[in-house]
């Protein structure tokens, strides 16, 4: 079968089985019928990704042309370029072992029968924007992403909030710092998900004006926005383009800086960050997915995939940024009590890396080890929050690192499945994080290097955050499986889960080593001479993260003598600051949902209550009404405007015939007069 | 051809066009419904008189066209008032009244 055929099946599949398992009732059968579509779809997608990856060619699939305005054309197909191809694969793989593992999560969940067509349409959603053939198809394929992480983000809809929730309350971290507990419940967190993401998608709808704006001035006629055509823009004359007095190099910046504004949505990336933690309120298996490959990595894909259009100045903006969040996110983590929180935020720490990488551009081979990290990456962190799904599911519901601990006796094989992720997310030699993130910090150091570029602060901050991933990941799995059970009561059930889902999680192991992903020179890693510094600086720094981690945690349980604390307590502004999350959620809630949120409330509230108030003053005093100046005034003029017309048209219907006949006759006379004039 | 006489049609015209106006008036205004039958048959006639005014007075006259439909007029006038008069007397039947303002079932 061709590439192209195969991409489209892998866009059916998922979609038909969404709309299948809606109709079931049964969340065994429901979780079936998508694994097996899901299976299908792997089988189908890791051929294809081979074939595709060998041949390092774009492989067009079926286009049809869906709106014809004239001088440009919006339309619908698909595209396979060895990037996609690979990760099309691994959102199928991942989906197919995230759905087995949760038919087990979700046993006793009576809402279970609602997550497997939920779970497709997500994936059938990132497999069309990972294989859409033009930004357009992207742009809608990501909005049913953003919709496909809303539902799942909400699962419990209707749990409440976590300040009125007892459940929660018994059980949170006891560090749990900077989380405003009023507004943490899945319905808020599935709102403050989609309304971030919409944030970013403005940017990301402006910049796909600028480049329609600089294709169409430039002369271009067809399918402007289709990938193949946009890679051509930077070549292009651009000295006819112009719009609102901006220039087309100007406007390239400013689509480019508008992707990437929809980027930084859907990725997480500061300052529309805050949605990503608080989506933890989902079921772990959706975040297993939602962290790895569907989701987050849109972005990262996104601006991967346009990279050429990046002038220098937009990519320095987005190393920056990127490492910045990188360094910015890792901190948090460091701090974070809840076990879903520390992941959450590594997440948004490592698409921070994922950037950084992208923003050293594709001379220095950003482009291709931003990539190589979001595969990397997407392994690990299922791997990661599956085992933390196994955790919590043994641990009841519990999930504060400073009640778990010693669980490497109760839950062996999770624990060295975590083991394995924890070295992969934290670059270890001979795991597949070494690979990836070497090459992210040996492209920013090339990048650093020419003139003009970035400069070296985004290969600093990128090394910072890295060297704080590796203190938060071995602290994380330190706290969970190592050493003694903290609390007996807690942990005493904890069992692995079942065979037949380890023998699906162990699916994901060999992806967190090294060798698949250095095989054969498959992905194009960059091998510059900054390779050798960079990998020199990498063990470094993981050494002396690793080094803090154990130090602290051997002498934590000291009595009298907690290392962590002591820490803590030297530097509390910092830590407070780390814990508080440098306060950008305080800043968001104030700035946004108390001031500009109520002060729109205030406005809105004002018109309507003003009209409704009017009304009732002219009702009483009988008078006749002069249309109200308020919002409501406007709506109720136009039904009285309706009903009056209405009451008009039924005088003429009023079984008179010799009426019937004035109409007629007045018709005929009309119509001969109109055609006597004409 | 002189304006007005025998010889021109201006005058058969003009009295057809008064016909056809007081059928209408009739028509429209008569609530009995006798009254608004007898307006139709003067809009009818007025249609006929024109027509053989035209027949009359064209280039051709010895084409007979406007006298033959002027006849077929007269037909298609008494087919009417027989239609008219049935249904006049269905509705007499049943409702006892041909006032028209009273006989409104056409509204629903």
């Amino acid at each position: 079968m061709s590439a192209g055929t195969t991409s489209v099946l892998l866009l059916a599949l998922p979609a038909a089985a969404a709309v299948l398992c809606a109709c079931l009732r049964s969340a065994r059968a429901a979780h079936a019928v998508a694994a097996a579509a899901m299976l299908v779809a792997t089988l189908l997608a890791v051929p294809m990704a081979v074939e595709v990856v060998g041949s390092g060619a774009v492989v067009v699939g079926p286009h049809a042309t869906w709106l014809d305005l004239g001088r440009f054309t919006l339309g619908v197909g698909t595209m396979v370029d060895p990037t996609g191809a690979v990760l099309a694969a691994i959102v199928a793989l991942l989906a197919t072992v995230v759905l087995v593992f949760n038919a087990w999560y979700m046993h006793d969940e009576p809402l279970a029968a609602r997550f497997p067509w939920q779970f497709c349409l997500f994936a059938a959603a990132m497999q069309g924007v990972v294989l859409a053939d033009n930004l357009f198809l992207l742009f809608c394929c990501w909005e049913l992403v953003g919709l496909g992480s809303y539902l799942l983000i909400g699962f419990w809809f209707d749990r409440p909030a976590a300040a009125d929730d007892a459940g929660y309350q018994a059980r949170k971290g006891s560090g749990a710092r900077g989380v405003l507990e009023h507004r943490l419940s899945p319905s808020h967190a599935q709102w403050k998900a989609f309304v971030m993401n919409r944030v970013g998608d403005a940017g990301f709808l402006v910049g796909i004006g600028a480049l329609l704006a600089v294709s169409l001035q430039t002369g271009a006629e067809g399918d402007v926005l289709s990938f193949a055509r946009l890679a051509a823009l930077p070549t292009a004359d651009l000295s006819a383009a112009s719009l609102f007095g901006l220039s087309g190099e100007s406007l390239l910046v400013l689509a480019a800086l508008g992707l990437f504004c929809g980027a930084v949505g859907k990725s997480a990336q500061f300052p529309l960050l805050g949605w990503l933690p608080d989506a933890m309120q989902g079921p772990t298996t959706a975040s297993s997915i939602l962290h790895a490959a569907t989701m987050v990595a849109a972005g990262v894909f996104l601006v991967a995939r346009c990279l050429p259009l990046f002038p220098p100045d937009a990519l320095a903006v987005v190393g920056w940024l990127g490492a910045f969040t990188c360094l910015f996110a890792a901190s948090i983590a460091c701090v974070q009590w809840d076990l879903k929180a520390v992941l959450a935020w590594s997440t948004v720490s490592q698409l921070g890396l994922m950037f950084a990488g992208l923003g050293a551009g594709a001379a220095a081979g950003g482009g291709e080890a931003a990539v190589a990290h979001l595969f990397t990456h997407a392994f690990a962190k299922c791997l990661l929050f599956l085992c933390a799904g196994a955790v919590i599911h043994g641990c009841h519901g519990h999930q504060d690192l400073a009640r778990l601990g010693g669980l490497w006796r109760r839950m062996p094989v999770t624990a060295a499945f975590a083991l394995a992720a924890v070295l992969a997310l934290g670059g270890a030699p001979w795991f597949a994080g070494f690979v990836s993130k070497d090459a992210i910090l040996a492209a920013a150091l090339a990048a650093a290097k020419v003139p003009g570029g970035p400069g070296f602060g985004p290969f600093l901050l990128a090394c910072a955050g890295s060297l704080l991933t590796a203190v938060y990941l071995l602290r994380w799995w330190l706290r969970i499986f190592a050493g003694r059970e903290r609390q007996l009561e807690v942990t005493q059930a904890a069992h692995d889960p079942p065979r037949a889902v380890l023998a699906v999680l162990v699916l994901l192991v060999p992806a967190t080593m090294a060798a698949p992903w250095t095989f054969g020179d498959w992905l194009p890693l960059p091998h510059g001479p900054e390779h050798a510094t960079a990998t020199t600086v990498a063990l470094v720094l993981l050494a002396l993260g690793s080094a803090i981690a154990l130090v602290v945690w051997l002498l934590a349980p000291r009595a009298g003598r907690d290392l962590a604390a002591q820490l803590a307590r030297v530097l509390r502004p910092l830590h407070t600051a780390c814990a508080e999350l440098w306060g950008v959620e305080r800043a968001f809630d104030l700035l946004f949902t108390r001031g500009l949120g109520r002060g729109l409330a205030a406005v809105v509230a004002r018109l309507d209550l003003g009209g409704e108030r009017r009304l009732a003053a002219l009702e009483l005093d009988g008078a006749p009404r002069p249309l109200p100046a308020s919002l409501d005034g406007v709506v109720d003029g136009l039904a009285r405007g309706c009903a009056d017309v209405g009451r008009a048209g039924a005088l003429l219907h009023g079984g008179r015939v010799g009426v019937y006949l004035a109409i007629a006759l007045g018709a005929l006379a009309l119509a001969v007069l109109v055609g006597w004039s004409a | 051809m002189p304006e007005f006489g025998p010889d021109a049609p201006t005058g058969y015209l003009l009295v057809a066009a008064l016909l056809f106006a007081t059928g209408v008036f009739a028509a429209i205004s008569r609530r009995n419904a006798i009254g608004v039958l007898i307006g139709i048959e003067l809009m009818l006639n007025a249609a006929a008189l024109q027509f053989a005014a035209y027949g009359r007075f064209a280039k051709s006259a010895a084409d007979p066209q406007g006298q033959t439909a002027a006849v077929f007029v007269i037909v298609v006038a008494a087919a009417e008032a027989a239609v008219a008069l049935a249904l006049l007397f269905a509705v007499y039947r049943r409702t006892r009244d041909i006032d028209l303002e009273q006989n409104r079932e056409l509204r629903s």
